[in-house]
């Protein structure tokens, strides 16, 4: 009988686990929320539960207890968390471990462990990878957060232990407002996340975000996969990312690779996971924290390694040994993913909802998209404001920007705005070409004029021109003396046409 | 043969649109060609249209042109995803709108006059026509030989003074014409 294979998340990430499903030959089966009864990924899957969470507060996807008990009910033998949600919840995952249901993901206690910032860090210290100086443990109040911070010098950081997302985070600048934004990120972190702890670290300028891709078994069997490099970031979100980066050279690569796999073996990491490091200026770089999903731009280093992630993420929650070795893994060209959300960058990312009218993606062989949206679908206010990935692949980082740049502009979609024209900007900008960029590039260089041009100016005047002219010339000819020659037969012309 | 004309002689197919910044675009749809954008006869398809959403293919490059909100001759078109601003007019209200900001150097500058004493044989153009800079606008028999007076900006023929047959003396006024080049 084949396995079911149940996929806790929906959008573009369902559909991509449904495809490895598939290959692996088991059922996929999703939730159909009343937030988004009609979303596409349903078409795709075997089987559909009706989540019912229509009165319900939180979404399905939200909700650890009725995900596992309606997992129980339908016979399922795997839970895929996909990321976001519930996927770094270790709740949920020892809820589904506990019922017998295969978590598809590393050990719950290890989701626990990384999730808290101090236990990961320590853990990190053991297995003796650099870290960011800052303080060992929480601190415990404002008094003794200024004493800690005069002590490494401004400016500091302050991070919720149990954070993500950018909540409870506050940058310091100087001493006489670091208690005012203790107490205020303290008070968000325990709001949101139930834990107000905070600590304190340097805070690095002009840094770059790098992130090694690691690949483990139940077997003690640990790959690295290489880097992405994820720098371009807005509210401490990724926007675009690429694989490798420019910033690693082959040397630093094996070093810190080494390292991710070292620190992974030394917890007894096994499944897909992130080892995050921040990069500054001079090149030294330091670990951060370690993600225990799978991540929204895992396809880049797909692109590049040719190595399908979710694939074995799922044959490893099977028991399977993983069968390449690291000498296996080469790195073929580059890759880059720009994230399609329906947000306006020339009104600070403002995120809009409602009907894609049409939507068009481009489509070469070196292109991948993944979406969760087609032509007529509803962007609600519900769920997150990406709804798909365009990736790109070139033999190198020049070639996969020109490439990338063509596709973006292939790309359409009528009725909301969305990233790709920021994409678009950045990928033309000088500091993105030099491979300079770090993550205050939005807030410091960004600006929304820099998305226009002048030949979409142009252009756009031409389009308003012909709507108005066509309604001008219709009213003058309902005057007599006016030879009836209205529409433009260039117009006209293309009309019959197409 | 000689100069190619791009303004054709329908002047109520040339619009001004511009953009909040100030930026200013002439735009001329002509019947049965390509349209001409600031004088300029610009090689652009339609690759796509419906109602309020156009693609365009220019130099191999494509447009896709959304009509985003519209009051009454104020646009907004969301160009390649990112929107841009328009109020639009025809050439006839630009032009009012010129000389009652600015009369003496709209109304004086451009007019024709005519170089010699002669005879006018032939009228090329009416008024209210649009006309090239350079093309010529009337014929001047003078001293058995004819002369082609041309526009000296491209613009729009307000007034014609003279009829075929007429003679005129020097320096008598011909054609006015209104710019609409700035």
């Amino acid at each position: 009988m084949k396995k079911k294979l149940l996929i806790a998340n929906r959008s573009e990430i369902a559909i991509r686990i449904i495809r490895s499903a598939h290959k692996l030959g088991m059922l996929a089966v999703v939730f159909q929320s009343d937030k988004e009864p009609d979303a596409l990924y349903l078409k795709y899957a075997d089987e559909i539960i009706a989540a019912k969470d229509n009165g319900n507060e939180k979404s399905i996807f939200l909700d650890a207890d009725r995900i596992v008990k309606l997992a129980l009910e339908n016979n399922i033998d795997l839970i895929h968390p996909g990321y976001g949600f519930l996927s770094e919840n270790p709740d949920f995952a020892e809820l589904c471990v506990s019922n017998g249901i295969n978590f598809i993901g590393p050990s719950p206690q290890l989701i626990r462990d990384m999730g808290l910032k101090t236990v990961a860090k320590s853990m990190a210290i053991e297995a003796g990878l650099p870290l960011v100086p800052g303080s060992d443990g929480p601190v415990n109040d404002a008094k003794a957060a200024k004493e800690f911070a005069n002590k490494i010098g401004y400016p500091i950081i302050l991070k919720a232990s149990a954070g993500g997302g950018g909540r409870g985070m506050r940058i310091v600048e100087k001493a006489d407002t670091i208690e005012r934004h203790f107490k205020s990120a303290s008070d968000e972190a325990k709001a949101a996340f139930g834990n107000g702890d905070m600590f304190i670290e340097k805070y690095l300028q002009n840094p770059k975000h790098l992130e090694f891709q690691i690949m483990g078994d139940k077997h003690g069997n640990v790959i690295h996969l290489g880097e992405r490099e994820c720098s371009l970031q807005r509210k401490h979100q990724k926007i675009l990312e690429e694989a490798p980066s420019a910033s690693v050279t082959p040397a630093m690569r094996k070093e810190m690779g080494d390292m991710a796999v070292r620190f992974a073996k030394a917890i007894g990491y096994y499944s897909a996971g992130t080892i995050e490091f921040i990069m500054d200026e001079d090149g030294s770089y330091f670990f951060m924290e370690m993600n225990t999903r799978i991540q929204v731009e895992h396809p880049v280093t797909e692109m590049i390694t040719g190595v399908d992630l979710v694939d074995w993420q799922i044959r490893v929650a099977l028991g399977e040994e993983i069968t390449l070795k690291q000498k296996d893994i080469k790195i073929n060209g580059w890759a880059i993913e720009c994230r399609v959300n329906t947000e306006d960058p020339q009104n600070r990312f403002s995120p809009q909802t409602g009907f894609i009218d049409k939507i068009h993606f481009p489509m070469k062989d070196y292109i991948r998209i993944e979406t969760g949206v087609q032509s007529g679908s509803v962007v609600t206010p519900y769920f997150d404001s990406m709804i798909a990935k365009i990736i790109v692949h070139g033999k190198d980082r020049a070639d996969v920007i020109e490439k990338t740049l063509d596709a973006l502009y292939e790309f359409s979609l009528i009725g909301l705005k969305t990233t790709v024209p920021f994409c678009r900007t950045v990928l033309k900008h000088p500091e993105f070409v030099s491979a300079s960029y770090t993550t205050r590039w939005v807030d410091s260089v960004f600006t929304p004029e820099m998305l226009e041009n002048d030949e979409d100016e142009m252009m756009g005047a031409l389009a308003a021109t012909i709507m108005y002219a066509s309604e001008y010339l219709q009213l003058s000819s309902d005057t007599p003396s006016y030879k009836n020659d209205l529409l433009n037969v260039w117009v006209l012309n293309k009309r019959l046409n197409y | 043969m000689g100069t190619k004309y791009n303004y054709r002689r329908d002047a109520s197919r040339l619009f001004i649109a511009v953009r909040e910044n100030g930026k200013r675009f002439k735009i001329y749809i002509p019947k049965d060609s390509k349209p001409v954008i600031d004088g300029e006869e610009k090689d652009i398809d339609f690759l796509e249209q419906e109602d309020f959403h156009y693609t365009f293919d220019w130099n191999g490059k494509k447009f896709h042109c959304e009509l985003v909100s519209r009051d009454q001759n104020k646009a907004v078109i969301k160009v390649n995803g990112v929107e841009y601003r328009y109020s639009l007019e025809s050439i006839f209200s630009y032009i009012r709108r010129g000389m009652i900001n600015n009369p003496d150097k709209q109304l004086n500058e451009y007019n024709i006059f005519s170089p010699m004493p002669g005879k006018i044989v032939d009228l090329f153009l009416s008024e209210g026509d649009l006309v090239n800079e350079g093309e010529p606008i009337l014929s001047l028999e003078a001293m058995k030989m004819q002369n082609e007076i041309c526009a000296n900006c491209n613009g729009v023929i307000r007034k014609i003074k003279v009829q075929t047959g007429q003679s005129v003396m020097k320096d008598e006024l011909l054609v006015e014409i209104t710019s609409i080049d700035e």
